[in-house]
């Protein structure tokens, strides 16, 4: 069966559920104004933050989810959103408090939907309307960015000053580490990864997901990279065998090694510079754990990540030639998009001659792709973020989606800069 | 128009026959197409995940091609400011590639800077559906600082209010320079020597990136006799974005384009063989391009004259009408 079908509904029986929350919003005019592009539709960050985790809970309310909204749950869902109404202009309202006390405070970092809206929706749901009480309004809205803004967690700073201090007891705790590297396990297991791939992007199989993990299928696929040339084929090393990382000492987002050549300042540095620093643990564990993470199989701490590690590598082959497996999955459907992209880099017109450094990553897209995903999946790690079977789909997909834009952009800036040298 | 539905995709209507007449928009879920010289607001469509799509797909036909059907009939009344705003973005990315500058057509060239900040904003208002999440980050990301004009205050503004929703700082960086460019008149062969053979070539666009060279313009080569050699001799227009290196290839000489003549053509000569005048008349094509860019194709494109000649009278037609983007409303007026 063709999975493009899988979800269209019989005419009359089912409404996008965009038509449906277009709608709804739009009965609510101008007072949801800030919450909306030019066109009255809710932003997408709108529907990503507030609609979606707070208002819809398609979790509990599965007939609210992605997609086609059955008729049954029609008339709900408008009422949801409609009865939601008071609280979203006044979630709106405060997003406009925020913005000018963010303009008067001088903050720039940071996207204000992604670090606002849900605050704003919690203001509302706790305050009401901010208009009215001027003094206790700008009071708390000055708290929230105080709150929002204080960017705790570790630094970059923090991660050296550990590492240069105690350089002795990490460079013995890596030699341990290492010393006894995983055992092995060249045999698949019983449960089988492309199985899971076949069917992720429509229908993510749980269990199998669950079974995959049980059945340490990252770590068996990770046997491989101990191989002469295993790592560097997937895109993590330019050496023939991954080595003991050293502690390191600074870090640049310009020239960061891949990603096992990397120190272990470097690992970390992605992490404590990023804006989600929050989540991370303290230094000293943070880098303690990345010295034995560094010895693990796919040099990763958890099952679940290097499970997603295995699937993206088997889900990649596609697009060096291999087979695309069945209609549908996720090797298909990554095939498709790079496919995709060699028409639009011909409608965009982008300079077909490249130079060396992204000719490499076209021609090596997979090595690009597990370079990135591996990143992706590190980053989640250290913020105890696991990635949920029904991501990913979204996370193997975005993953090239990103290779792809990221080479896209050097290929510009590359050619922009041949030309400034070459003007005269 | 019709729907096609197949293993791994569903296809909506006719797509544009060549890339230089596509306005592309990269979905999420699909990718949507507009064909330049058509001027028709309903774009076709191939979309390779319906689920995805199905959230943003009746902005632009209405409920038919998710329900089903195997025709649609998009009817001209009713709200379709998303899929125009989407046609904005696609039209302005189109004309970001392959807008035909030509100082002998009398097609101005675009600014850049307008450009970019008329993308972000148009951007703005599709986000909700295109594939890259960070579009609107990137777009802001791109935009220099323009030239303050009262008939662009209006969009400078929504320009920094959507600045500050994403929270990106505007550049203040300096923007490309677009040369005034000199009109190049026709004729004015080289004085010395005796031309034996010569002829002219349009050039292929694809080879070269946008407002490099004269988009109307021939390329013109001659061979030429002097004191007792032959040489190649290359000219050709320039449009009005400067600084990439050209050359052109004829048969098997390739001559670095790296002169200028009195009439502003970028030129070059290159010694041959006197057996360049024995080469058949079908070998003997100039292919001029941008060695940093593309390499020369091989295929002849026989269309190529009159498709381009077309492009070029749209793009004429688009500065100063008042449906067209404020970008090319105001090509040359700077």
């Amino acid at each position: 069966m063709s999975t493009v079908h899988a979800r269209a509904a019989p005419a009359g029986a089912a409404l996008p559920r965009g038509l449906l929350i277009a709608r709804a919003w739009e009965a609510l005019g101008d007072a949801v104004a800030p919450l909306s592009n030019p066109e009255g539709r809710p932003l997408a960050r709108t529907v990503k933050l507030i609609l979606d985790p707070l208002v819809l809970r398609p979790v509990q309310n599965p007939g609210f989810a992605a997609g086609a909204v059955g008729i049954e749950h029609v008339d709900a869902l408008r009422d949801r959103i409609t009865a939601a109404g008071p609280v979203l202009a006044a979630t709106a309202a405060w997003f406009l408090v925020l913005k000018k006390e963010r303009r008067r405070a001088g903050i720039t970092d940071g996207n204000p939907q992604d670090l606002y809206f849900q605050r704003c929706y919690e203001l509302a749901s706790a305050h009401g309307d901010p208009r009215g009480e001027p003094a206790a309004v700008a009071r708390r809205a000055a708290a929230v960015l105080a709150e929002v803004h204080r960017r705790e967690g570790p630094t970059l700073a923090g991660v050296r000053d550990f590492v240069a201090g105690h350089g002795d007891e990490l460079t013995r705790l890596l030699d341990a580490a290492w010393a006894h590297p995983p055992v092995p396990r060249r045999a698949p297991g019983p449960a089988r990864p492309e199985a899971f791939l076949a069917t992720c992007a429509t229908a993510p199989d749980r269990a199998l997901f669950a079974a995959l993990v049980a059945d340490a299928a990252g770590s068996r696929s990770a046997a491989d990279l101990d191989l002469p040339g295993g790592a560097r084929v997937r895109g993590l090393t330019d050496l023939d065998r991954p080595v003991r990382p050293v502690p390191g000492h600074g870090a640049s987002k310009q020239n960061l090694p891949k990603p096992f050549d990397r120190s272990v300042v470097e690992r970390l540095f992605a992490a404590v510079t990023g804006p989600l620093r929050d989540a991370l643990d303290d230094v000293p564990a943070l880098v303690r754990q990345e010295v034995s993470r560094s010895a693990g199989p796919w040099q990763l701490a958890d099952e679940t990540g290097r499970v997603v590690l295995a699937l993206g590598w088997e889900a990649t082959a596609a697009l060096v030639g291999g087979p695309p497996g069945p209609v549908g999955g996720a090797a298909a459907r990554l095939r498709l998009r790079w496919d995709r992209e060699a028409y639009v880099h011909r409608a965009l017109r982008m300079p077909s001659s490249m130079p060396d450094g992204v000719r490499a990553d076209v021609d090596g897209v997979r090595e690009a792709y597990q370079r990135r995903l591996w990143v992706r999946v590190h980053g989640r790690e250290l913020r105890h973020d696991t990635v949920t079977a029904d991501e990913l789909w979204d996370v193997l997909d975005g993953v090239l989606r990103s290779v792809i834009l990221d080479q896209r952009d050097r290929l510009r800036s590359a050619l922009r800069r041949r030309s400034d040298g070459g003007a005269s | 128009m019709r729907v096609e539905r197949t293993d791994t995709e569903v296809r909506v209507g006719p797509w544009p026959p060549h890339a230089e007449r596509t306005a592309l928009l990269e979905a999420r879920g699909a990718v949507l197409a507009w064909d330049v010289l058509a001027d028709d607001p309903v774009p076709s469509a191939r979309i390779h995940d319906l689920d995805r799509a199905a959230d943003w797909l009746w902005e632009v036909y209405g409920t038919a091609v998710t329900d089903g059907a195997t025709e649609v009939t998009v009817a001209a009344e009713g709200d379709w400011r998303v899929r125009d705003a989407a046609r904005v973005v696609a039209h302005l990315r189109w004309a970001e590639a392959w807008w035909p500058a030509s100082p002998t057509a009398g097609v101005p060239a675009l600014d850049t800077a307008l450009l970019r900040a008329e993308l972000a904003v148009a951007t703005g208002s599709v986000e909700h559906l295109l594939d890259d999440e960070d579009a609107v980050e990137r777009a802001l990301a791109a935009v220099g600082p323009f030239t303050a004009d009262p008939a662009v205050d209006a969009l400078a503004a929504r320009l920094v209010a959507l600045a500050e929703d994403y929270g990106v700082v505007l550049t203040e960086a300096a923007v490309p320079s677009r040369s005034s460019f000199a009109l190049a008149a026709g004729g004015g062969e080289r004085a010395d020597g005796v031309t034996v053979l010569s002829g002219a070539e349009v050039v292929d666009w694809a080879l070269v990136p946008q407002g490099v060279v004269d988009a109307a313009a021939d390329a013109r080569w001659s061979v030429v006799r002097r004191r007792g050699s032959t040489f190649l001799e290359v000219a050709v227009s320039p449009g009005p974005r400067r600084g990439t290196r050209l050359a052109a290839r004829f048969g098997q000489v390739d001559v670095a384009l790296d002169d200028t003549d009195g009439l502003g053509r970028l030129t070059g000569s290159a010694p041959v063989p006197p057996t360049v005048l024995l080469l058949p008349p079908a070998q003997r094509v100039l292919t001029v391009y941008a060695p940093d860019f593309a390499s020369p194709a091989a295929d002849p494109d026989p269309d190529a004259r009159t498709r381009r000649a077309a492009i070029v009278a749209y793009a004429r037609s688009r500065v100063g009408s008042p449906t067209a983007t404020l970008t090319e409303r105001r090509a040359g007026r700077r």
